[in-house]
């Protein structure tokens, strides 16, 4: 065959290709980009309460910068997002060490540690609203059987976030604990035996070894529950609906409640866009330290 | 704004009209007209829609129609009803609304279908458009349009375990301040148990809230401008508060129907102002059945103005087929299928059937339904339907109500800074009406 009839073959087979795959390219381009491109174009229109539309411009974005619930709703989300995270990564590390460890563990008990993030999240919101009724609820009755004070967990504006926290904790700690599971059983074990032969101690060999290795394991754990908790909803919405007061108004709450209870789509575009940019960055952000703790 | 008193809403000049037209139309009224068509119904997945759609089958087959049901929780069913309306969608037939919350919104939207000439033209002999409530059709009448039919009566009501009011020395209260003087003795009498609970959940608040303003004697709006620091504003909000912050159960800034209810089905509360709607749900098990009396809220200066509301049925604007529609709405608000419904506990909207024997004889058997009853009937003859401010943005206003109520029972403002915070807000929102 010549090389010309060879390229042509090749354009040919390039050209089909192309053509078969355009469908599933198209398709999934426009399922992506036209719920978001739709959502930037409403970011720049109003709506009035009676659903009106008119151009707006940047006028939504400029209100954000002089909204205090927004400012409010990203301290909120920020505050919930850190506190999670550094529960789920820390208690998510030592259940996987536990989970490795522990060879002889029965299977069931094994299913059972990591059963919370199967779930449902409004199930895990209304199961826990029960468990922490401060009047009805299973929580304070075990407190007051050890002495210790009732509290008020989701009624309380202090403790409303680290309560939420504790549950998305108690959820998803076992999933972090899974992906850090397959990292711990992917470490090499010439490294251990070398150590070992050393004379490290089992501190010394989590801390020197253990940790640096499966740091990327953890990052990739961190990138994952991220975009969950910077978009946190639903055990919010089933458990305080923000409140008490606006204690626990994320940034994706106040923006459900400006769409879809006070109707004003525009603004509540975007709110949803700038979180979405936030999203954006902290999963950069991590893809960057992820690339810096690669080993 | 003067609430909208139902005692003074007797005539209703669109169905009189109707009413006259009725006998003309109704020899020509055949109910398989639109055989073979199928009709999209948004419902709210709560006791009323559950007990209409226990008859679905029926409607299908006096029509020959097609009900397709798209059931969701209350906030999910607005969610799906604001897409399909901003899309101009024609994908929803009927939807279920409470003009008391968000007539206003939805009929300056243009969201309601205009029902006036159909209730007039389009009757069943049987219908009887004059005997639902007149009150209930008025509440839902924005324009000059009739917007919904009401599908049930509700409000809130007072719910009281008599067993502990006997054992501390207490009489039925009738008054509000009966009522912090009943929840002061339950508190040293029987420890126990939580002497009084209420909404106390931001966007829930304003349902109980507003009867409690009115039977004070206050607005929520005077001279145009939001009126929660009028001195019956203030003694409104300070009162409601009071009675949960000193006499409701703790984390009661969390609650709404669901867990007033559980606390008091349980025995853990001595009395209980929720929905008369929760009486099923309270029922459940027996436990509170031989040992609860209830009332209208206590009377305050103004005597009592209950808060009555009805959830109602309306045609989308943008329904290809708003006759089809409209067999369903009507079928679904007829005599026959109200009564259905109010054998299962849904307070009927119509006189007619209240007094019908079957239901009287339903009523008859327990001493608490018949208090119910006697309950919902001076809600329907003295009730007002103002749940938060009579504006468009009535859901938001409902928010700042609840945050001045919260800021008080969490102690986080004084009464004055709480109702200027609140006005300061709502007094914005009214501007924008």
């Amino acid at each position: 065959m010549s090389d010309t009839a060879a390229t042509l073959t090749q354009d040919r087979q390039k050209l089909e290709m192309a053509a078969l795959s355009a469908p599933a390219v198209i398709f999934t381009v426009a399922m992506i980009a036209f719920p978001v491109i739709y959502t930037v174009w409403l970011g720049f229109q109003t709506f009035s309460s009676t659903g009106k539309q008119s151009f707006a411009g940047l006028a939504n974005y400029s209100k954000l910068i002089s909204d205090y619930e927004f400012w409010h709703g990203l301290w909120i989300t920020i505050a919930l997002f850190v506190l999670s995270l550094v529960l789920q990564l820390v208690f998510g590390v030592w259940l996987a060490l536990v989970l490795f460890h522990a060879k002889r563990l029965p299977g069931i008990v094994r299913s059972l540690f990591i059963s919370p993030f199967m779930m449902p999240p409004v199930v895990a919101g209304m199961m826990w609203l029960v468990i922490l009724d401060p009047s009805l609820g299973a929580a304070n009755y075990i407190l007051q059987l050890f002495g210790l004070p009732p509290s008020d967990w989701l009624a309380s504006p202090i403790w409303v976030i680290p309560t939420v926290a504790l549950i998305d904790s108690w959820q998803w700690t076992p999933y972090v604990a899974l992906i850090v599971l397959g990292g711990l059983q992917s470490l090499p074990p010439s490294v251990y035996e070398a150590a070992q032969i050393d004379g490290a101690s089992p501190f010394k060999t989590f801390q020197r070894i253990t940790l640096p290795l499966l740091l990327p394991t953890i990052v990739t754990a961190a990138i994952l529950r991220s975009v969950d908790l910077l978009r946190f909803f639903d055990i919010i919405y089933i458990t305080t609906q923000g409140g008490p007061g606006n204690a626990s108004n994320t940034l994706n709450i106040y923006g459900f409640r400006v769409g879809f209870e006070f109707f004003n789509i525009g603004y509540a575009s975007a709110l949803m866009l700038t979180l979405t940019a936030i999203v954006f960055g902290a999963v950069l952000a991590f893809n960057r330290l992820r690339g810096a703790v690669a080993w | 704004m003067k609430a909208r008193m139902f005692a003074t809403h007797v005539a209703l000049p669109v169905l009189a009209i109707a009413a006259v037209s009725v006998q003309a139309n109704a020899a020509d009224f055949d109910w398989m007209k639109f055989k073979g068509k199928t009709v999209t119904f948004l419902a709210n997945n709560n006791p009323v829609a559950q007990a209409l759609l226990t008859y679905k089958a029926d409607f299908e087959k006096l029509t020959g129609m097609t009900l397709k049901v798209d059931g969701y929780q209350e906030q999910q069913m607005r969610q799906r009803l604001v897409t399909v309306m901003n899309a101009n969608s024609d994908e929803v037939d009927v939807f279920m609304t409470l003009p008391s919350r968000e007539g206003e919104q939805f009929a300056a939207a243009g969201w309601y279908g205009d029902l006036t000439a159909m209730a007039k033209n389009e009757v069943a002999k049987e219908y009887d458009p004059a005997g639902l409530s007149q009150a209930l059709l008025k509440a839902a009448t924005f324009g000059g349009k009739l917007t919904s039919m009401p599908m049930n009566l509700e409000g809130p009501i007072f719910y009281y375990r008599t067993d502990i009011f006997k054992k501390c020395g207490l009489e039925a209260p009738k008054t509000i301040k009966d009522v912090e003087a009943a929840a002061e003795k339950i508190k040293a009498c029987d420890s126990a148990v939580t002497p009084f609970v209420s909404r106390g959940l931001k966007p829930a608040v304003a349902y109980t809230f507003s009867n409690m303003l009115h039977n004070v004697g206050g607005t929520y709006i005077a001279n145009g401008k939001s009126n929660l620091c009028s001195a019956k504003g203030k003694e409104a909000l300070d009162t409601y508060s009071r009675l949960l912050r000193d006499f409701g159960p703790p984390g009661v800034v969390n609650y709404s129907f669901q867990q007033i209810s559980a606390l008091y089905r349980g025995g853990r509360a001595a009395m209980a102002f929720e929905s008369s709607n929760e009486l099923r749900t309270v029922m459940e098990g027996g436990a509170r059945l031989k040992d609860t009396g209830l009332l209208p809220f206590p009377a305050g200066e103004a005597g009592q103005v209950p808060t009555t509301i009805g959830w109602g049925m309306a045609v989308s604007s943008h329904s290809k087929q708003p006759d089809a529609a409209w067999y369903f709405v009507q079928w679904a608000t007829s005599p026959e299928v109200q009564k259905k419904m109010a054998l299962q506990g849904i307070a009927p909207p119509r006189p007619s059937v209240a007094n019908d024997p079957e239901y009287r004889k339903w009523i008859d058997e327990e001493p608490v339904r018949k208090e119910w009853q006697a309950a919902l009937d001076v809600l329907a003859t003295k009730g007002s339907s103002e749940v938060g401010y009579p504006i468009v943005a009535n859901p938001q206003s409902r928010e700042f109500i609840g945050q001045a109520v919260q800021d008080l029972i969490l102690k986080q403002k004084t009464v004055d800074q709480a109702c200027a915070d609140a006005d300061k807000a709502l007094d914005a929102l009214i501007a924008l009406n």
